[in-house]
């Protein structure tokens, strides 16, 4: 391979999460000219993979109040800030029989001294507003909770990004640092899709990482205390509740339900996990999640989930709990310089909540020593609407495609009902930023897939919609086909029993009993093999050729 | 006692009752339901009527009236195919007035005639007169109780005037007894047919006979000591043999009012002085006369009604009805137009029409009694006589439409109808008038607006959002998660439509299918589908039902999607067009 | 031997899909009275293709030119599988029987012969299969000698590319040509669904116009291949006019759900039985099911779909499970485990949920769930949990068996046949009647 190609600008973030986004925004704002490079897609991390909360605070009044405080601060910024991308629902923190009554006794003072709005609630005027509420329910406040999307979040943060001069380098993973002294000169960065490697020579570095950044800062030789708590969470088939529902009890498994839009979102466990490799959602934490959940709202027992997901939080410091929750989840900044180290920064921990917050700290500091005197601007700007972002958000393409029909355009997925039209503005965006998109690019960008099928139909129509518009050769398709299920089917699995069992079987009738794509690139055997009649494939040979 | 008055008196209720008949039978040429009646004359119905009558006398059918009259009428086969226990209690009450009727109250005209020596104070009239008087009080007890037991939830229909009437009733029945009981307790009586058969009131004299009759006739004699001495009571016997056993048997055998008696024995005495043999008389028969002038303005008019219903359902040509186990009439439409304002007297509030009727659940969900049959019928009374459209009656217009709209013909009342009424019929024509008063068929109005159109307006509009959480516990198919959360998405349901099937060219197409509509539902976001084409288009075929792999109810979910819509857009179509 | 009482049978067979279809008509044809019990609409999955054994070991992912050599290594290898019950002549038998009987229906299928077929699939894979439809027969000509070939698709029928078939098997089939083009009267539809096509194609003047559009595009083309429309109850008629019209063969090839040929073969079964006096209830499910040890009869309680139409009960003297898996919803899991939905009969099954599935979907060895099911005895009686026969005569067929896995090794109908045929005879046999097997 000749010499890897360079690239020079003024700040490197690495890490496409909600932090590097909202990273590359603040910057942008600034005229601060960045590139963000991502191993993977955005909110590929943590931050697509939680529950969607944007937190009253009220859950940490007990544990850690400045970052209950810190929550509220931020919440009321984005939700005047980046309206768009958050649903009002407010929220309930609702005590059972058995429930520690000190604490919900507690509760509402801790609430005020935070500074949250705290409202105690009749029992059954909650249980006629949210019927799904248990009858043993015997305490519930009110708190201005609310849910955030955060995948619009950090799509629409680095689509004013990039309209501002910011890029964007996907499916690009750092593999090493060059230093200089006590500077980072260039960070290599290897292309997943191509292969090819780069050097970018950036003035100063920002790790956003989130859960890798200890990963990165080994890389550049300046290791810092980080641990790592897995949590899952369950996505119901239908919507439960309209509010947010949190469990009034300290932080414990499975005591919040976030309305998903169309769906129910339930959660979540915390354990302590010593890599990131192929972290998984399991049965067992499906069985502990629904059982917990269900004492705070009897139907979950009986409910239809679609799928589960788990997350990595990334913990700054080490901490004894087994369970990670005793971590503070306040975030920290690195400088780095006591490691030797003038242009590197590290941002890291945190919550979706006060993710602006940690740009704008991080932000700060690198402009500091870039000698950019202009201040954080995102705390005032609103954040623009991007309509190839908006997606994401459930139930909203129904309403656009019945208004655009009558024109041609088919669902290509109808458990949530996403048109043609939707997803050619999302390839032709994803295009014009020079990407070649998939599938599963395509599912994370709108509803594709999320749907109860996992991708059994919706995946064959939009690869057989691609192929037709001409954006799709050879056997890609196939390939795509299979990875989008694929990647389905890491969530449905730990949820598979009940009616979900019943569909998951007939994608597979589908996909391996008529499709047979287990058997790519297998050829007839046994003893007639001479006069099989199949041609010999070259072993480059598209996968869909080799007859299963 | 005057028998004068009484005479007068009956003559006059007589007339009255009369006169009444008169009048509601001409209600039924007046009044017009049904937009064909309008079209029809009252001479040409009266004509009608008469040819009508005069065909099936001519026709084969006139043998079928005898066997109606006695199935139908008579042992009433619809009630008994209905309700084994209101039958019974209906057989009671039919059977123990009429005989009273004929044994007790017309006992001058018949009862002496059939039976020499009758006196009502002798057995077994004693015994049978407070049989049927029972068999009355038991049949409509079971009556009320029979339709207590099958009430829907819903308000049941039901007039003042009719309860009134079952009090009336009650109320003879009562005082007949008590004017039994007392006249058996009472000594002032015993002294006053002594002086008439034996010539003296001599309270020494007549001892013996008095110790009898105190002690076997149960007479409340004040001053007579017990225990009385038994060869007295046997001295007594023979003058009473003589003197007074052509009339007199022991009223023992008065099974209700011989305890009453013995109950109203230490006040009997009083009860003298007061002459309440007197006016218990006059409570009694007035009661009775009273019944008999308001008969054709209560529900007693259904003894005239139910009977011309069902005989001309009989003598009638026959069409069958889905699901019926009885047959329905065929008739002109200017007979059929009496017919109807003949259903609207024939009814009698029964309710087991709302009990069998297919929306009563969706009744209860909305919480509009007006779905429900008898209370169809009483609305379509209303809007015959002009009184539902008054000013300031909108909503209960509103529901009646509601009402008459969301009815799906599936002619469960009809065939279940005691009286036989054509209820189909009815709603048919109701419907008519309601579309003629301004209040038309959903179909046309809902379909003047595009289904994001009307989910806007919901939005902006008033009431509840019906398929929210809220009600996925509740009522409605279309609500309950559990009723789709087992769908695959395999498009079964789309593909066997014929609906969509013969609007697949797009200036035809159907705005959903199936599957969209029902997993809009899965989504929250039903409000999308009321006003769609894909569940006003719907043929309610079921084929999407019978094939679903799942089992899951689509086109039964259709049907209520349509019902909900009449609901929700009806409380807010005034809002304009948005879209 | 008709049962005395009007609704008493010989056999209930309880579910319609394929095995229950099979198991009915076997019970017909060996003169038994039967009564069917379920919704037939799982056969609208149903490619139209008959599998009997394309795959063997499962985890080698070995394909089969023969399907019979392929079983007798199951035989070997896998004595608990249900196919390894069934002696080769058995299973010749059962599969004639079955098309025969399709054929008479007017659902023809080319003889069957002794080796697996190639078929495209609508994604452009290729599918090995043993009984093929008369419409798709063309096709696996076709995939052995590619010569030049168009395939035609139609704008709106969204699960189907034709496009997506041609790229992909483009590299080694240069000849391989597709065109697209609008549906004759659906032009501008944005969605298009197979069933309306195959009504709609059986109008004349539909198929003539739609002939009339792939004639210009014929071009060198010695065949051509369209998404599975051809017709429905007039399907024969629709092809032959197609290949007349276009004078080269023509094929199907079948689609995702709902399928076509599915619908075809649920309409041929069903005219199948009701020839052949199987009395049907196919809008009810069996609410419960009792055995009476004396009269050694089975009481079946049926409900139907919408809840209510409740109480009937059928009576039979011996009872056939067909009910399939977890989509057929003869199996019922819960987070605990696995249940027999009907009787509640033990389930063979794994350990803990964590293995029912393989973390990746396409794992090669397929996921444990799938091979979880009923245990029988060698009659084909699913055992109870005292390890003996749950009742003298109560059988089960097809894919609610355990110690299977249909979807990897390409075997649904030849399980669901060849299971019917076999139990049909022990049934046969303790009802005292003739034994065809």
């Amino acid at each position: 391979m000749n010499s890897p190609s360079l690239i020079q600008t003024q700040v490197l973030i690495i890490g496409g999460g909600v932090t590097g986004t909202a990273l590359a925004r603040d910057f942008a704002l600034r005229g601060v000219a960045c590139i963000l490079v991502e191993k993977d897609d955005i909110n590929a991390g943590a931050s697509g993979r939680n529950h969607g909360l944007l937190h009253s605070g009220a859950r940490y009044v007990a544990g850690d109040r400045a970052a209950a405080m810190e929550c509220r601060a931020e919440g009321d910024i984005l939700k005047r800030m980046a309206a768009q991308t958050i649903q009002d629902t407010g929220g309930y923190f609702v005590a059972v029989e058995g429930d520690d009554e000190r604490y919900v006794a507690d509760f509402p003072s801790l609430c005020a001294r935070a500074g949250i709005s705290a409202r105690a609630v009749d029992i059954a005027a909650a249980r006629a507003l949210e019927p799904a509420l248990s009858q043993r329910t015997i305490a519930v406040f009110e708190v201005p909770d609310a849910s955030i999307d955060p995948f619009r979040l950090s799509l629409e943060s680095m689509a004013q990004a990039r309209s501002l001069g910011a890029r964007l380098l996907r499916r690009s993973r750092v593999i090493g640092f060059e230093r200089e002294g006590s500077r980072i000169r260039a960070v290599r960065v290897l292309s997943q899709a191509g292969g090819e490697e780069l050097r970018i020579e950036a003035a100063q570095v920002v790790n956003a990482a989130g859960a890798w950044a200890r990963e990165v800062c080994l890389l550049a030789g300046a290791p810092i205390g980080m641990t790592y708590s897995k949590g899952t969470l369950l996505v119901t088939h239908e919507r439960l509740a309209g509010r947010v529902v949190n469990r009034l009890r300290p932080p414990s498994n499975a005591d919040i339900m976030m309305p998903g839009g169309t769906v129910s979102i339930v959660g979540t466990t915390s354990t302590r996990v010593d890599a990131l490799d192929d972290i998984r959602p399991t049965t067992a934490e499906a069985d502990l999640i629904v059982a917990e959940a269900a004492r705070m709202l009897p139907a979950l027992a009986t409910m239809r989930y679609i799928r589960a997901y788990a997350g990595v939080r990334p913990l700054v410091g080490t901490a004894d709990a087994a369970d990670g929750r005793a971590v503070s989840r306040g975030f920290a900044l690195f400088d780095h310089e006591d490691q030797g180290l003038d242009n590197l920064a590290t941002i890291t921990g945190g919550k979706l909540t006060t993710c602006r917050l940690m740009a704008e700290r991080a932000a700060d500091l690198v402009c500091r020593r870039l000698g950019v005197i202009r201040p954080c601007l995102t705390a005032a700007t609103p954040l623009p609407v991007a309509a190839e972002c908006a997606w994401t958000e459930p139930g909203r393409s129904p309403r656009v495609w019945m208004r655009s029909h009558g024109l041609e355009d088919p669902l290509l997925c109808e458990c949530e009902m996403v048109s043609g039209s939707a997803v050619d503005a999302i390839y032709a965006a994803l295009r014009s930023a020079g990407d070649t998109p998939t599938l599963t690019d395509i599912g994370l960008r709108s509803r594709v897939g999320k749907g109860a099928c996992q991708g059994a139909f919706c995946a064959v129509r939009t690869a057989a919609h691609f192929y037709s518009r001409g954006d799709f050769q050879a056997s890609r398709g196939i390939d795509e086909i299979v990875d989008f299920i694929g990647e389905r089917w890491r969530g449905q699995r730990a949820v598979l029993w009940g009616e979900q069992l019943a569909q998951a079987e007939l994608m597979e009738a589908l996909h391996c009993g008529l499709f047979g794509e287990e058997l790519r690139g297998e050829e007839l055997r046994g003893e007639e093999l001479r006069d099989a009649g199949v041609p010999d494939a070259p072993p480059a040979a598209p996968a869909g050729e080799v007859s299963p | 006692m005057s028998p004068m008055i009484f005479q007068t008196a009956l003559y006059a209720s007589l007339v009255l009752c009369a006169l009444g008949l008169a009048w509601r039978v001409s209600a039924w040429f007046r009044v017009r339901v049904g937009p064909d009646a309008r079209a029809v004359t009252l001479s040409r119905r009266v004509a009608a009527v008469f040819q009508g009558i005069a065909a099936t006398l001519a026709s084969r059918r006139v043998f079928q009236i005898p066997g109606a009259f006695v199935l139908d009428v008579l042992l009433q086969r619809r009630l008994f195919a209905n309700e084994k226990l209101r039958w019974f209690g209906h057989l009671l009450v039919v059977v123990g007035f009429t005989l009273l009727l004929l044994m007790h109250a017309l006992w001058a005209s018949v009862t002496v005639k059939l039976f020499q020596g009758y006196q009502p104070t002798l057995d077994p009239y004693l015994f049978l007169r407070n049989l049927f008087g029972t068999m009355i009080l038991v049949g409509v007890a079971l009556l009320l109780y029979g339709r207590w037991r099958r009430r829907t939830g819903l308000p049941q229909a039901r007039r003042r005037i009719d309860a009134a009437f079952v009090a009336l009733l009650a109320f003879v029945l009562v005082t007949g007894f008590l004017l039994e009981a007392h006249k058996i307790a009472s000594p002032r009586a015993f002294y006053r047919m002594a002086e008439q058969f034996i010539g003296t009131t001599d309270a020494e004299k007549l001892m013996p006979l008095r110790a009898l009759w105190a002690s076997e006739f149960g007479v409340a004699f004040a001053d007579l000591k017990t225990p009385i001495a038994p060869h007295l009571v046997q001295q007594g016997r023979e003058l009473h043999r003589d003197a007074c056993a052509f009339c007199h048997t022991p009223p023992a055998s008065a099974f209700v009012s011989y305890p009453v008696a013995q109950i109203l024995a230490p006040v009997s005495g009083l009860l003298d002085q007061v002459r309440a043999d007197i006016w218990l008389l006059y409570l009694h028969v007035f009661a009775c006369f009273l019944g008999l002038a308001s008969l054709p303005f209560t529900l007693f008019f259904h003894v005239v009604t139910a009977p011309i219903s069902l005989l001309v359902n009989a003598a009638a040509p026959q069409r069958e009805l889905p699901g019926q186990t009885f047959p329905t009439p065929t008739l002109s439409s200017a007979v059929r137009a009496s017919r109807r304002a003949l259903a609207l007297d024939a009814c009698v509030r029964c309710g087991i029409c709302d009990m069998r009727c297919s929306v009563a659940p969706l009744a209860r969900y909305l919480g509009n009694p007006g779905l429900l049959p008898a209370h169809m019928l009483q609305a379509t009374a209303a809007l015959a006589d002009g009184s539902l459209l008054r000013p300031g009656r909108e909503a209960g217009a509103l529901r009646a439409a509601e009402g008459a709209f969301l009815c799906t013909d599936c002619g469960r009342c009809t065939s279940r109808c005691p009286v036989g009424l054509d209820l189909a019929d009815l709603w048919e024509a109701a419907r008519g008038d309601l579309a003629a008063a301004g209040l038309p068929a959903p179909a046309q109005w809902v379909q003047a607006r595009a289904a994001l159109a009307w989910a806007e307006s919901l939005e902006a509009g008033p009431g509840q959002y019906i398929f929210s959480a809220a009600d996925a516990w509740s009522a409605p198919l279309s609500a309950d998660r559990r009723t789709f959360s087992r769908c695959v998405q395999c498009q079964t349901c789309t593909n066997v439509c014929p609906v969509v099937a013969h609007s697949i060219d797009s200036e035809h197409g159907v705005d959903l299918t199936p599957q969209k509509v029902m997993n809009l539902l899965r989504l929250g976001l039903g409000d999308l589908t009321l006003g769609s084409r894909m569940v006003w288009d719907c043929a309610s075929c079921y084929q999407c039902q019978e094939h679903c792999p799942e089992g899951i109810r689509v086109a039964d979910i259709m049907l209520e999607l349509r019902a909900l819509a009449v609901h929700r857009l009806g409380a807010v179509r005034s809002l304009g067009e948005r879209s | 031997m008709t049962g005395a009482r009007r609704d008493s049978f010989d056999v209930a067979v309880i579910g319609a899909g394929m095995a229950g279809m099979a198991a009915a008509l076997f019970a017909a044809e060996r003169g038994l009275s039967c009564i069917q019990i379920g919704n037939g609409g799982s056969l609208l999955f149903a490619s139209g293709l008959l599998d009997l054994l394309g795959v063997h070991p499962v985890a080698e992912r070995r394909l089969w030119q023969s399907p019979y050599a392929a079983l007798a290594a199951l035989a070997r290898e896998q004595p608990l599988h249900p196919l390894a019950r069934v002696d080769a002549h058995s299973i010749r038998a059962a599969f004639e029987s079955f098309v025969t009987a399709l054929a008479a229906a007017g659902l023809a299928y080319a003889p069957l012969g002794e080796r697996n077929r190639k078929l495209l699939t609508s994604i452009g894979t290729i599918k090995t299969t043993f009984g093929v439809p008369l419409s798709m027969v063309a096709g696996t000509g076709v995939l052995d000698a590619r010569p030049p070939c168009l395939l035609v698709d139609f704008r709106g029928l969204r699960e189907f590319s034709a496009a997506q078939i041609a790229a992909t098997l483009g590299r080694s089939w240069p000849g391989l040509r597709h065109q697209r083009i609008e549906f004759p009267g659906c032009e501008g539809a944005p969605e298009l669904y197979a069933a309306h096509l195959a009504r709609a194609l059986e109008t004349r003047e539909t198929r003539a116009r739609t002939v009339a559009l792939v004639q210009p595009l014929l071009g060198d083309a010695q065949a051509v291949g369209f998404p599975a429309v051809l017709g429905l109850a007039r399907a024969r008629e629709v092809h032959a006019a197609f290949e007349a019209g276009l004078g080269v063969p023509v094929f199907e090839i079948p689609t995702m759900p709902t399928s076509v040929p599915g619908l075809r073969l649920l309409s041929a079964l069903e005219a199948m039985l009701s020839a052949r006096g199987v009395r049907r209830r196919h809008q009810a499910s069996v609410r419960a099911l009792a055995f009476d040890a004396h009269a050694g009869t089975a009481t079946l309680e049926l409900e139907g779909i919408s809840g209510g139409a409740g109480g009937e009960r059928v009576f039979a003297r011996a009872v056939v499970l067909a009910t399939g898996r977890f989509t057929g919803r003869g199996l019922t899991a819960d987070r605990g485990g696995v249940r027999e939905s009907i009787l509640g009969l033990p389930v063979h099954q794994p350990g803990s949920r964590e293995a029912w599935h393989q973390r990746d979907f396409l794992d090669p060895s397929g996921h444990a769930i799938n091979r979880a099911g009923l245990e029988i005895d060698d009659a084909w009686r699913p055992l109870g949990a005292s390890g003996k026969p749950a009742w003298p005569r109560l059988y089960a067929v097809g894919s609610i068996l355990a110690h299977q896995d249909w979807m990897r090794s390409k075997c649904g109908s030849g399980l669901a046949i060849a299971t019917a045929w076999a139990a049909m005879d022990q049934v046969a046999l303790a009802l005292g009647g003739t034994g065809a097997g």
